[in-house]
Formats: C-alpha cells, structure tokens, sequence
C-alpha cells in the first residue's frame, strides 16, 4: 500500500506541475485583465503540436523545441492580445465570447493542418527509466517537475524583484494609478499574455511526449487549472499553485479508492464543494456585492 | 506655466467641461472650486488625456502637451493624483515609491529621488516595507505625493486632496502642497472643502456647469459674497 500510494503522489504530483503552469497563465490574465481565458486549453495544445513539429522536422533536439515552441507561443500571446482582447477591452462579455471562439478556430485549424489523429513523440527522457525502489518511473516525470518548479520561481523572482514585474503587479491592484505613474497599460497586458501564453506552451510540450498529442490534449487541464484557480481563490497566484499541485495529487491518489474513471469526479465534487463552503477559495479575500 | 485654453471634455454625449481657460504659475497654487457635477475632477482628466472626449489647448513651459498620452505625462513634468486612493495597496511603501520612479531609467537617479521624499515624509521611511494599504487615509495622500515627486515634476494636480481625511491631515495636506509651491512647482488643486481650500491657495477659479464665472486672488474670494452664500454655506 505504502509504495502504491507513493507511486500516485509522484504521479499527482507530475499532474500538478501541469495544472499548475495552466492555473498561473490563466490567474495571470485574471488578475491584470480580470478575463477568464477560455482558449488556454488550446494554447497547451498549440505547445504540444509545435514541440512535435520542430522536435522532428527542425531540430531533433527535445530541450529546443521546447525553447522554440514556447518563443512561438509568447508571439501568439502578444498577436492574441493586440489583435483580439485589446479591441474589446472595455467590454468584458465579449473577451470571454472570444476567448471560447478561439477554441474553436485553433482546435479546427489544428485538425486541418495535422489531421484528428493523435501524434507520438517518444523522447529519450520518455524511454529511460528511472527506478525508486521497487518502482520506476520515466525520467520525463522529473523532468516536468523540475522544469514546473523552476519556472514558477522563475515567474515569483520576476514578479517581485523586477521593475516591469512589479509594474505588472501594480497594474493588476490599480490600472489608473498604473498611468499615473507612467506605465503603459498596454505593454502589461501585452507581457501578461506573452507570459501566459508561454506557460500553457510550456505545459503542452512537457506533456506531449509522455502521453500522446492531439486536438483535445488541453481540454482536461484547462479545466482542472481553472478549478485549481477556483478552489485556491480567484487571482491568488499562491492559490493557483497550491490548487494546481493538490488537485493532481487528489485525482491520482482517489485512483486508489475508487476506479480511475471516477477520478474526474472526485476533481469537480472538491470543486463544488468548495464553491458551496467557501466560494472565495483558499487564499482568496471575501468580497460581498461586486462582481 | 501650465496653460489652458478654451479646455473640453467629457464622457460622449454633453460636454462636462465647457471651454475653460486657466492658468498655474510657478510656485502658485491654484484651486477650482464648486459644486458636485460642476466639472472639477473632469477638467483634470481632460488635462491629463484622461477623458475620452476633449479638446482645446494644454501647454506647459510653452511646449504643447495635448496630444502626449497619460502615461507620458510625467515625462513632459506634470503630475496627477486622482481622487480617490490611488497607491498600489499591495505593494509595499518601498515598492509603490519604486513605481513613482517607473520612468527613470537611472537606478542611481531613483535611488537618490526616493532617499530625497522619505527624508521629506519620514512615516513613509518607517513603513518602508508594509503594504500601502496599512497606512491611514491622510498617509496614503502622503505616499502618492511621495510617489509622484519621485518624477520631479513642473506641475502637481490634485483632486480633491482632503476628501474623507481627519482635519489634522487636512492641513498636513495643504501645507504639503506649499511646501512644493515654495520649491517652485505648480499646484493645481481641485476642492469641495471651499473655505480650507482656498485659505491654502493663491488664487482661485470658480467653476459652474463646466464654466469659469469667477477667477480672482483666493483671498478676495473668500471675501466675495457670491462665493461664501453659495459655496460655504453662508447665508447673507
């Protein structure tokens, strides 16, 4: 029992790192542009496609087409911001309209350049065990966490020791006063997106390999990132972190007690749950009237 | 200094500012007063490329600065500390003092700035390192005067600078304000508490649906009938 309860929280704790990396794009853009971004599902899966097509038609190399796909990703995060949210900045309902169009337009536009039928891309750190124990586990399972842990303190040391970070942070609390000191609202957004955008790119290339690549890659951890970011409270990034990693290590763990299909179920009844007890999440701040 | 002319701006739909023309001298500090909806605060974001309808002329030192964007604004010397509090509440004292110097690409420049306005407001040194929120109403207002003096700028608007505050930092506020006068900056302030206000002033201008009616020195002001019945609640 021991040992197959350590094998799930190694697991769930891979999960997590990718909820994670979702959970913060999206807390991000919520935080700084208070719009929820659907489309983050597809970006993750945008990730996944591209590592796969550099990986094997530019490269060769793993590690840059990682690099490379999530460069991709942030023009796609700056091209997503100008071109789509700024336009309806002043108009919340319709951001999020989009940001469920875009899905729709990546989702398909990946179907016509790749086909419906999911893509392999066995890396080398996929075929290499490692072994703990009696155990053993691919060695892309300790990459993505290392890799997680060392973006999201990569992304905590920008945000709070770095001038353009802090502005970031500064717009998010108070976009007039951002203007009234100087800053320009419109690169912060743009920089929220790009890092976003980069995240989910992240993610999807993380996982790629180890699971299989195709349209609907994103589709679950969007929705699992999205109640990590519920449960740890709406635009709290220590939120988003604790909610990403506990709610990948309670969905791999609840595989057994109860049969892993049910494990979907175990994430949204936490998720219910919470909005009954505590709708304001776990670090979040109680707000009665807005919104 | 700053100079306005023939100043409109609103929200689309009617003009909220209705051609205005002022002036704010070196080491002057100026107050528009009158009634709520009269067009105070608007006059300010119409300076400040804040407002989405304007026109008219803003110059200041004779460059015109109509067209520059607000978040340029202090790069051309002027300054604005909106009504309501505007210092970032999760950000520490240090860091909010940090974002009044977004601007400044000198590190060194910065630094010496920032040692300059806590010397000045030696709460804000104190607190350095707790969030802005911590700080009373009347510390806040202190704090987005520290942080826009960071910038140095030519001219410092105000809007409504003593609402909601304790009557001690009210004069606190006012004599913070001839304190930058005396160092040679323009003060543009935008007041309901009349009487106060105009007693810290040098002149004044008395707005009514989005005009000037009087302009004069604040002292005669206070001394005019007109001003003090409708104004300050006298009744002749």
């Amino acid at each position: 029992m021991a040992t197959a309860i350590f094998e799930q929280l190694i697991n769930g704790t891979m999960m997590g790192s990718i909820y994670v990396l979702m959970a913060l794009g999206m807390v991000l853009i919520y935080g700084v542009m208070h719009v929820l971004n659907f489309a983050h599902g597809v970006l993750f899966m945008t990730g996944g496609y591209l590592t796969h097509l550099f990986f094997f038609n530019l490269t060769g190399s793993y590690p840059l087409a990682i690099v490379l796909s999530i460069l991709t990703l942030a023009l796609i995060g700056v091209v997503l911001e100008g071109v789509i949210f700024r336009p309806l900045r002043d108009n919340l309902r319709m951001q999020i309209v989009a940001s469920v169009g875009l899905i729709l337009i990546i989702q398909n536009g990946v179907i016509q350049l790749w086909g419906p039928r999911a893509l392999q891309m066995r890396t080398s750190s996929v075929s290499s065990l490692v072994k703990v124990g009696q155990l053993s586990f691919t060695m892309q399972h300790f990459v993505i966490i290392a890799v997680v842990v060392s973006a999201v303190t990569a992304l905590y040391l920008f945000l709070t020791f770095t001038r353009l970070g802090t502005a970031m942070r500064a717009t998010s609390q108070h976009p007039e006063a951002a203007i009234v000191v100087g800053i320009n609202p419109n690169r912060i957004y743009a920089l929220t997106f790009m890092i976003a955008c980069a995240l989910a790119g992240l993610g999807g290339a993380l996982l790629g390999p180890l699971f299989l690549i195709f349209p609907q890659m994103g589709d679950a951890p969007m929705l699992k990132a999205l109640s990590a970011i519920v449960i740890g409270g709406m635009g709290s990034i220590p939120g988003a972190i604790v909610g990403g990693f506990g709610i990948g290590v309670v969905e791999s763990l609840s595989t057994l007690v109860i049969p892993s299909d049910y494990r979907d179920t175990i994430v949204f009844a936490i998720l219910i749950l919470m909005l009954l007890l505590r709708p304001w999440g776990l670090f979040g701040v109680r707000v009665r009237g807005e919104h | 200094m700053l100079k306005v002319r023939g100043l409109k701006g609103g929200y689309g739909g009617r003009l909220i500012v209705d051609g205005v023309d002022l002036d704010v001298a070196a080491g002057e500090i100026v107050t528009v007063i009158g009634q709520n909806g009269a067009g105070k605060s608007t006059i300010l974001k119409s300076i400040f490329n804040m407002a989405p309808v304007r026109e008219g002329v803003v110059t200041l030192d004779d460059q015109d600065i109509f067209p520059v964007s607000s978040y340029q604004m202090l790069t051309v010397g002027l300054a604005y500390i909106p009504q309501h509090h505007s210092v970032f509440p999760k950000l520490t004292i240090t860091e909010n003092l940090r974002m009044g110097g977004y601007l400044l690409s000198d590190a060194k420049l910065l630094q010496e700035r920032v040692a300059k306005v806590e010397d000045m407001f030696p709460i804000l040194k104190e607190r350095r390192k707790e969030y802005a929120a911590s700080l009373s109403g009347g510390e806040q207002r202190m704090l987005e005067i520290a942080r826009t003096l960071i910038m140095d700028p030519k001219v410092v608007m105000l809007d409504e600078p003593s609402i909601g505050l304790a009557p001690k930092m009210v004069d606190l506020v006012f004599s913070t304000a001839r304190l930058l006068a005396e160092a040679g900056k323009g003060i543009l302030m935008v007041e309901q508490n009349v009487r106060r206000a105009l007693l810290a002033s040098d002149r004044g201008y008395v707005l009514e649906l989005g005009q000037v009616r009087i302009t004069d020195e604040a002292q005669a002001l206070i001394a005019d009938e007109r001003v003090s019945r409708l104004y300050m609640g006298v009744r002749s």
